[in-house]
């Protein structure tokens, strides 16, 4: 008896000694991965601040002004995100549907989506729609070809989320008597978009670096935009584009640090 | 006695598949009835066509007055459908608490969303059968949080705080770990003693013999015995019954 249980507090304390050592080499590990980082950053700064010479007084005159674009980034992404948003949930009901042109709609927008650039898109919103007589204002015809592409795939998405909820959980709905809009409305979607926020969180941010895409039109004062034209007006563009390079990716680290937040809450939360 | 359910020539068929054949069948106010048989016998077809979560091929289904006829379609049929799910509590083997949900919130959802009902009231109501279950100190707790014997006692309160004429159980303590399946078991006595009328499908045998008014055996689509649990247990008239129960008597020893 009591040689067992000496036996099993030698289990435990060489179980914990593993772990230990496990939590030892994951911690060593990050500290090298972080150091690493530390030094390719440091490599970066070093390139740009000697070796390459850049035009510190450019850079001084125009950071504002391509700073400036960041609001119109920002905007032009989240009003495209939330059109995304809408459309997709349409087009994976559709997807979802038994209604056979209901389906085909949805398929059909998809795959004409998808199975063509979202550049040749963004263009075709400028170029193409004025030729019929469809003259948008230029943050529209940005704000809907991304909106369109991005929801046709982020309709997939949508379509896995509400394919997650189990079968189970709507004949539960049935019966205590909801209607199939409130089985969808209270019961579905609702688990469906704790699902999709985590791969729509990284939409969103291949939308602020994709909306840089507007900036050929001419017309949409966004962070790109601004870099070319102050670029290419004194022949600065390396300068130009290292700013503008610099602001994106601050945009998208805040952005994934507040995305692992929001992920790390929702993987708490209450499946 | 006033008969709660009443089920007329109910056929369903799965494609080509005949699984319930020609089967009436009365259910009386506050009686319980246990549905027993082997696995593929149809019972929980039989069960599920009552709420219409199978649609009946043909035959008539009738909740408290309300008439339903098999295999209809149209706006008239779906709307007595509705009315017969706001009649029929149903507890499913699997649970299915909504896990966006707190207890609390899963068991106004129905009273609220579909009757209506005043979301003070509905609570009131609510926690009234989360006491009744045992379980109104969890009415916070969201249903990951629970043991499986806690989430379904939840769903049965769930279920009743619809007021409904008639509970349907459905194996509902097949996905439970041994050692849960009293609990479950104890509160669906409790509701059977409050005079609730019960349809119950289950593979405990212990429960049809102690609670049941009357067992009803299910064979290849069709009820093959029909008796008082007394008389079923001690001289079971069909061999396959024999056979159930044979079963039974060799697992309890």
């Amino acid at each position: 008896m009591s040689q067992a249980q000496t036996m099993d507090q030698v289990r435990t304390s060489q179980a914990e000694l593993l772990y230990e050592a496990q939590q030892r080499k994951i911690r060593q590990f990050r500290t090298n991965v972080i150091i690493s980082w530390a030094v390719l950053l440091a490599l970066l700064i070093y390139l740009f601040s000697g070796p390459i010479e850049l035009d510190t007084e450019f850079i001084e005159r125009n950071a504002l002004f391509i700073a400036g674009g960041i609001r119109e980034t920002l905007l032009i992404s989240v009003i495209s995100i939330v059109l995304a948003i809408f459309l997709a949930m349409l087009a994976a009901l559709g997807r979802l549907s038994t209604i056979p042109p209901i389906y085909a709609l949805s398929t059909f927008y998809v795959s004409l989506i998808r199975g063509t650039p979202l550049f040749l898109q963004i263009i075709f919103f400028f170029l193409a729609l004025p030729q019929l007589g469809i003259v948008l204002p230029a943050v529209w015809a940005g704000i809907l070809p991304l909106g369109l592409n991005y929801g046709a795939y982020m309709s997939e998405t949508f379509r896995a989320g509400i394919s997650s909820v189990s079968k189970g959980q709507r004949e539960a709905a049935i019966a205590i008597g909801m209607t199939p809009i409130q089985t969808m409305r209270r019961i579905v979607l609702p688990q469906a978009l704790r699902f999709a926020i985590p791969p729509m969180g990284n939409d969103f941010i291949s939308m602020t670096k994709d909306s840089a895409l507007v900036s050929v039109t001419g017309f949409v004062h966004e962070t790109m935009w601004r870099a070319t034209r102050v670029g290419r007006a004194e022949f600065n563009n390396l300068e130009a584009l290292i700013i503008a390079a610099t602001f994106y990716w601050i945009m998208t680290l805040i952005l994934t640090f507040f995305q692992s937040r929001l992920e790390a809450r929702l993987a708490r939360g209450d499946r | 006695m006033q008969s709660i359910v009443k089920i007329s020539n109910l056929d369903k068929y799965f494609g080509r598949l005949h699984v319930l054949k020609d089967i009436s069948l009365e259910v009386k106010e506050r009686e319980v009835v246990c549905l027993i048989g082997r696995s593929g016998s149809g019972k929980s077809t039989l069960l599920r066509c009552i709420n219409f979560l199978e649609e009946p091929s043909h035959g008539i289904i009738e909740v408290d007055g309300i008439k339903v006829e098999g295999g209809e379609k149209g706006k008239e049929h779906r709307q007595l459908i509705h009315d017969v799910r706001l009649k029929t509590g149903m507890v499913f083997q699997e649970f299915n608490l909504f896990p966006h949900m707190s207890v609390l919130e899963n068991v106004i959802e129905g009273p609220v969303t579909v009757k209506g009902m005043d979301k003070n009231q509905a609570i009131a109501l609510a926690e009234e059968n989360l006491d009744s279950v045992g379980l109104l100190f969890k009415k916070d707790e969201y249903p990951n949080r629970l043991s499986g014997g806690q989430k379904q006692r939840v769903a049965i309160a769930r279920a009743l705080t619809m007021q409904p004429k008639v509970m349907l159980f459905d194996e509902p303590t097949s996905a439970l770990d041994p050692e849960l399946i009293g609990e479950v078991l104890n509160v669906m006595k409790k509701v059977a003693k409050d005079g609730m009328t019960m349809l119950v499908v289950t593979h405990e045998m212990g429960f049809a013999r102690e609670v049941a008014d009357r067992v009803l055996v299910m064979g290849e689509g069709e009820i093959i015995e029909d008796s008082n649990p007394k008389d079923l247990f001690t001289h079971p008239k069909d061999p396959r019954t024999k056979a159930l129960i044979d079963r039974y008597r060799s697992g309890e020893n």
